[in-house]
C-alpha cells in the first residue's frame, strides 16, 4: 500500500502517520488471514464433507480423491472466488459513492443504483432477449448509471445526505415497480428464480460466472484505488474540494462511473446483494480509526470480501441442505445495522 | 365552508385570481365526480364483450334484454369497478395525508412499509395457509390488513425516539420495506407453480376476478377510514407548518402526527389487502391534486381522494383494454400473443416517466 506525503489525511495530524501504517498492515494481514480461513472452510463443508488437509492438499496439489476434487474445483472453489470478488468490489464500490456524496448511508441499493441495474437483467430474462452472456454486465452497468444520472443532476438540487437518500429510495421504488411490472410476464420458473436473484445469490454460481466478472472487477478495481486522494477532498464538502482545485462535479461523475462499474459486475452475476457496500466501509473506518480513501478504500475491498463470503457461508450452512440466498442473511443483519447509521446521522444532523 | 363564502364576498371588491378549480371548488368536486360516473360506466363498457351504454344503464337497472348482460355487469364488471374506484380513493387519500404528514413530496402509501407487510403476509398465508383455494376471498384481505399495520407499526417504533421525525420515519419505512420483500421473495422459492402465479399479482396489485366478495371486504374499511382521514384534514395542515409552528398554536405534535400516520396506514393496508400493492397511484393522484387545487389540506384531501380513483379506475381500463402481445410481434421478443397486464404494471409504466420529470423539476421543494 502506498501513502503518499501530498496530503495528510482530513482529521489525522501528520506525525501519526507512521503508526497508522503499520496498524493499515496489521490489519490487512489479519483479514487476509481471516479471508483464507474461511475459504479453507467454505470448501470443507457441505454435503460431501471435506478435511481441512484433504482441502490443502486438492486446491494445491494434483491429489487427492476424484469426488471431493470435482465437488471443490467445479462447485465450491468458483463460488467463494465470486463471493470475495463481489464482496470486495461492493465494498469499494460502497466507500467511494459514501466519500463522494459527503454521505454515511449512501449505498448502491438504497441509491436506488442496483435497482435500475437489476431491471435491466430482469428484462432480458422475462423476454429472452437474446444477447451474448458476456454482454450481460455491459447492460446493468447502462441500468446502473441511468440511476446514478439522475442522482447526480440530483446532487446540483440539495446536498443534504438524507434528501439524497429520499430522492434514491423514490427512485429504487420506481424501478422496483417497474421490475415487478416486467416479472409478471414470465413464467412461474422464471419469476421465481428472479425473486431469488432480485435478493442476491450465489447459489450454482460456477466458472462461467467468475469468468463473467473478473475482468470487470479486476479492470475496475484498480481504477477505483487510485481515486483516494480526490475522495478524501470530497470529504471536506464541494466548497472546500473545489477551491482547493478539484473539478468538483466531473470528479464525482468520474468516481459514480467507476464505483457504478464495480456494482454492474456485481449485480450481473449475483444480483443485487444489499448492504456489504453499506458495512464494510463503515467497519474500515472504525478498524483503521481513520476516514482517508487511500487507506479506506483497499482494507474495505478486504473487508468485504470477508463479510460477503463468510455470509454465503452462513446462508449455505444455515438450513442445509437447503440454501438461501445470501442477499437474505445480508438484508437481515444488515438492516438493523443500517437502522442504527441512520439513528446517529440524525443525531449528528441535530446537534 | 365558512371559508369559502367569504371568499366570494371579497370577490366583488377585488378581483379573485385564484383558478377556477379554487374559487368554486365544490362545482369542481362535483364535477370531477360526474367524471367519475362516466368513468365507471366506461369501464364496464369495454372487455371481452361490449356493451353499449344504454345496455350497461338498462342491466343495472334490471331491464336487461339478455340475462347474460346482467350477469356480466352485475356479476363481474360492476363490482371490479367499485372495488378500483374505492381503492383507488383509499391509496390516493393515504398518499395525500402521508405527503402533508412529513412534508416530503416522494411520500407514498407504501411509505412506511404497509405495502410490503402487507403483501408479505397475503405470501405467507398463500404459501403456508393450508388448503387456501375457494374461501380465500375473506381471509386474505384480512390477513393481509394485519400484516400492513403490523409493518406500519414496526416502523413507527423503530423510528421514534424522542418524538418521530418524518424523514427518519420515511427511511426506517425503506428499510422495513426492504426486509419485507427480501421475505417474500424467500418464500417465493417454496410456492408452487400455480402459488407463483397468484402471488406475483398480489406484489404488483391487480384488480381481475375481484367479486363481490372483494367489495364487502373492502367498503367498511373504507367506510371508516376515509372519513376518519378527511375529518383529519385539520390537524394536517397545521402539522404541514412545521413541527415548532404546529407546537406554537397549541397542537399536540406527535399525537396529531400518529392518529394521522395511523389513518394512511389503515387505508393503505386496506387498500394493498384487496388490490395488492398498486404502485405509483398514491404518489401521483396527489401531486395532481396539490397542482389543481393548491396546497390546502382541506381541499387536497378530497380532490386527491377523486382524481385517485379516476386515475385507477383509467389504468384498469387501459389494463383491460391492452394487449402487449404486438410488441412481441414487432419486437420479435417472447411476450406471449394474449399477455395483458394487470393494473399494477400499467400505473408503474405510466407513473415512471411522470415521476422522474417530478425528481428533477421541482427543485424547491426536495
Amino acid at each position: 500500500m502506498q501513502v503518499s506525503a501530498t496530503l495528510s489525511p482530513p482529521m489525522s495530524p501528520g506525525d501519526r502517520r507512521p503508526a497508522r501504517l503499520s496498524r493499515v498492515g496489521v490489519v490487512a494481514l489479519v483479514l487476509l488471514t481471516a479471508l483464507f480461513s474461511i475459504g479453507v472452510l467454505a470448501l470443507m463443508l457441505g454435503i460431501t464433507a471435506v478435511s481441512a488437509e484433504e482441502v490443502l492438499r486438492i486446491v494445491f496439489t494434483d491429489g487427492g480423491e476424484r469426488v471431493p476434487r470435482i465437488v471443490i474445483w467445479e462447485v465450491r472453489l468458483p463460488r467463494f472466488l465470486l463471493g470475495a470478488l463481489a464482496g470486495a468490489a461492493l465494498a469499494v464500490a460502497g466507500a467511494m459513492l459514501q466519500d463522494a456524496l459527503n454521505n454515511e448511508l449512501a449505498e448502491p441499493g438504497l441509491l436506488g443504483v442496483s435497482t435500475g441495474a437489476s431491471l435491466i437483467v430482469a428484462v432480458v430474462v422475462i423476454f429472452n432477449i437474446a444477447v451474448p452472456f458476456g454482454m450481460l454486465p455491459v447492460l446493468a452497468l447502462i441500468g446502473g448509471l441511468a440511476v446514478g444520472g439522475v442522482i447526480l443532476l440530483a446532487t446540483r438540487i440539495t446536498r443534504d445526505p438524507v434528501r439524497m437518500i429520499l430522492i434514491g429510495a423514490a427512485l429504487g421504488a420506481l424501478f422496483s415497480a417497474l421490475i415487478t411490472a416486467v416479472i409478471v410476464l414470465g413464467s412461474p420458473d422464471e419469476i421465481r428464480v428472479l425473486y431469488s436473484y432480485l435478493v442476491g445469490s450465489l447459489i450454482g454460481r460456477d466458472w462461467d460466472d467468475v469468468r463473467l466478472a473478473l475482468p470487470w472487477i479486476a479492470a475496475a478495481l484498480p481504477i477505483a484505488l487510485c481515486f483516494g486522494r480526490p475522495l478524501n477532498l470530497l470529504q471536506l464538502g464541494d466548497d472546500m474540494a473545489e477551491g482547493l482545485g478539484l473539478p468538483v462535479f466531473r470528479t464525482r461523475t468520474l468516481i459514480f462511473t467507476v464505483a457504478i462499474a464495480l456494482q454492474a459486475a456485481v449485480v450481473a452475476v449475483a444480483g443485487p446483494i444489499g448492504f456489504i457496500a453499506l458495512l464494510a466501509p463503515h467497519m474500515v473506518r472504525g478498524l483503521l480509526a481513520t476516514t482517508d480513501a487511500r487507506q479506506v478504500l483497499p482494507i474495505s475491498a478486504l473487508v468485504g470480501a470477508v463479510l460477503l463470503t463468510s455470509a454465503d457461508l452462513l446462508a449455505r450452512e444455515l438450513f442445509s441442505p437447503a440454501e438461501l440466498p445470501v442477499g437474505l442473511i445480508t438484508i437481515g443483519i444488515g438492516s438493523p445495522i443500517a437502522l442504527f447509521l441512520l439513528r446517529r446521522l440524525f443525531i449528528r444532523r441535530t446537534a | 365552508m365558512a371559508t369559502f363564502d367569504t371568499v366570494h364576498e371579497s370577490a366583488n371588491i377585488i378581483p379573485d385570481v385564484r383558478p377556477f378549480a379554487v374559487r368554486r371548488f365544490p362545482l369542481f368536486l362535483a364535477l370531477s365526480l360526474g367524471v367519475i360516473a362516466l368513468l365507471i360506466v366506461l369501464h364496464i363498457a369495454v372487455g371481452t364483450l361490449d356493451f353499449s351504454p344504454v345496455q350497461i344503464v338498462k342491466a343495472l337497472v334490471d331491464q336487461a334484454e339478455d340475462p347474460l348482460h346482467r350477469q356480466v355487469v352485475w356479476g363481474l364488471r360492476l363490482p371490479r369497478a367499485l372495488v378500483a374506484i374505492v381503492a383507488g380513493a383509499m391509496l390516493g387519500l393515504a398518499g395525500a395525508i402521508l405527503q402533508t404528514v412529513t412534508r416530503n413530496p416522494l411520500a407514498e402509501p407504501g411509505l412506511m412499509g404497509v405495502s410490503s407487510g402487507g403483501v408479505l403476509a397475503i405470501v405467507i398465508y398463500i404459501v403456508f395457509g393450508a388448503g387456501v383455494s375457494a374461501d380465500s376471498g375473506l381471509i386474505l384481505p384480512l390477513v393481509g390488513l394485519i400484516g400492513g399495520m403490523t409493518a406500519a407499526t414496526l416502523t413507527y417504533l423503530l423510528s421514534y425516539s424522542n418524538g418521530t421525525d418524518p424523514i427518519r420515519l420515511v427511511l426506517t419505512g425503506v428499510l422495513v420495506a426492504g426486509m419485507c420483500s427480501a421475505f417474500t421473495s424467500l418464500l417465493l422459492l417454496w410456492a408452487d407453480d400455480y402459488q407463483v402465479q397468484r402471488i406475483i399479482r398480489w406484489t404488483v396489485g391487480s384488480t381481475s376476478g375481484r367479486v363481490w366478495v372483494h367489495w364487502e371486504t373492502l367498503y367498511p374499511i373504507a367506510l371508516i377510514a376515509i372519513p376518519i382521514g378527511l375529518v383529519s384534514a385539520g390537524l394536517a395542515n397545521v402539522l404541514q407548518l412545521g413541527d415548532s409552528v404546529a407546537r406554537g398554536i397549541g397542537q399536540r405534535v406527535e399525537l396529531a402526527r400518529l392518529f394521522l400516520l395511523f389513518a394512511a396506514s389503515l387505508l393503505t393496508a386496506g387498500a394493498v389487502a384487496v388490490v395488492g400493492a398498486v404502485g405509483f397511484i398514491g404518489l401521483i393522484g396527489p401531486h395532481m391534486a396539490r397542482r389543481i387545487v393548491g396546497g390546502d389540506v382541506r381541499r387536497l384531501f378530497p380532490m386527491s381522494v377523486i382524481l385517485t380513483a379516476a386515475l385507477l379506475i383509467g389504468s384498469d381500463i387501459l389494463a383491460r383494454t391492452l394487449t402487449i402481445g404486438w410488441i412481441g410481434i414487432i419486437t420479435g421478443l417472447d411476450i406471449p400473443d394474449t399477455a395483458g397486464l394487470p393494473v399494477g404494471a400499467v400505473t408503474a409504466l405510466l407513473g415512471a416517466p411522470f415521476f422522474l420529470v417530478l425528481l428533477l423539476r421541482r427543485k424547491h421543494a426536495l
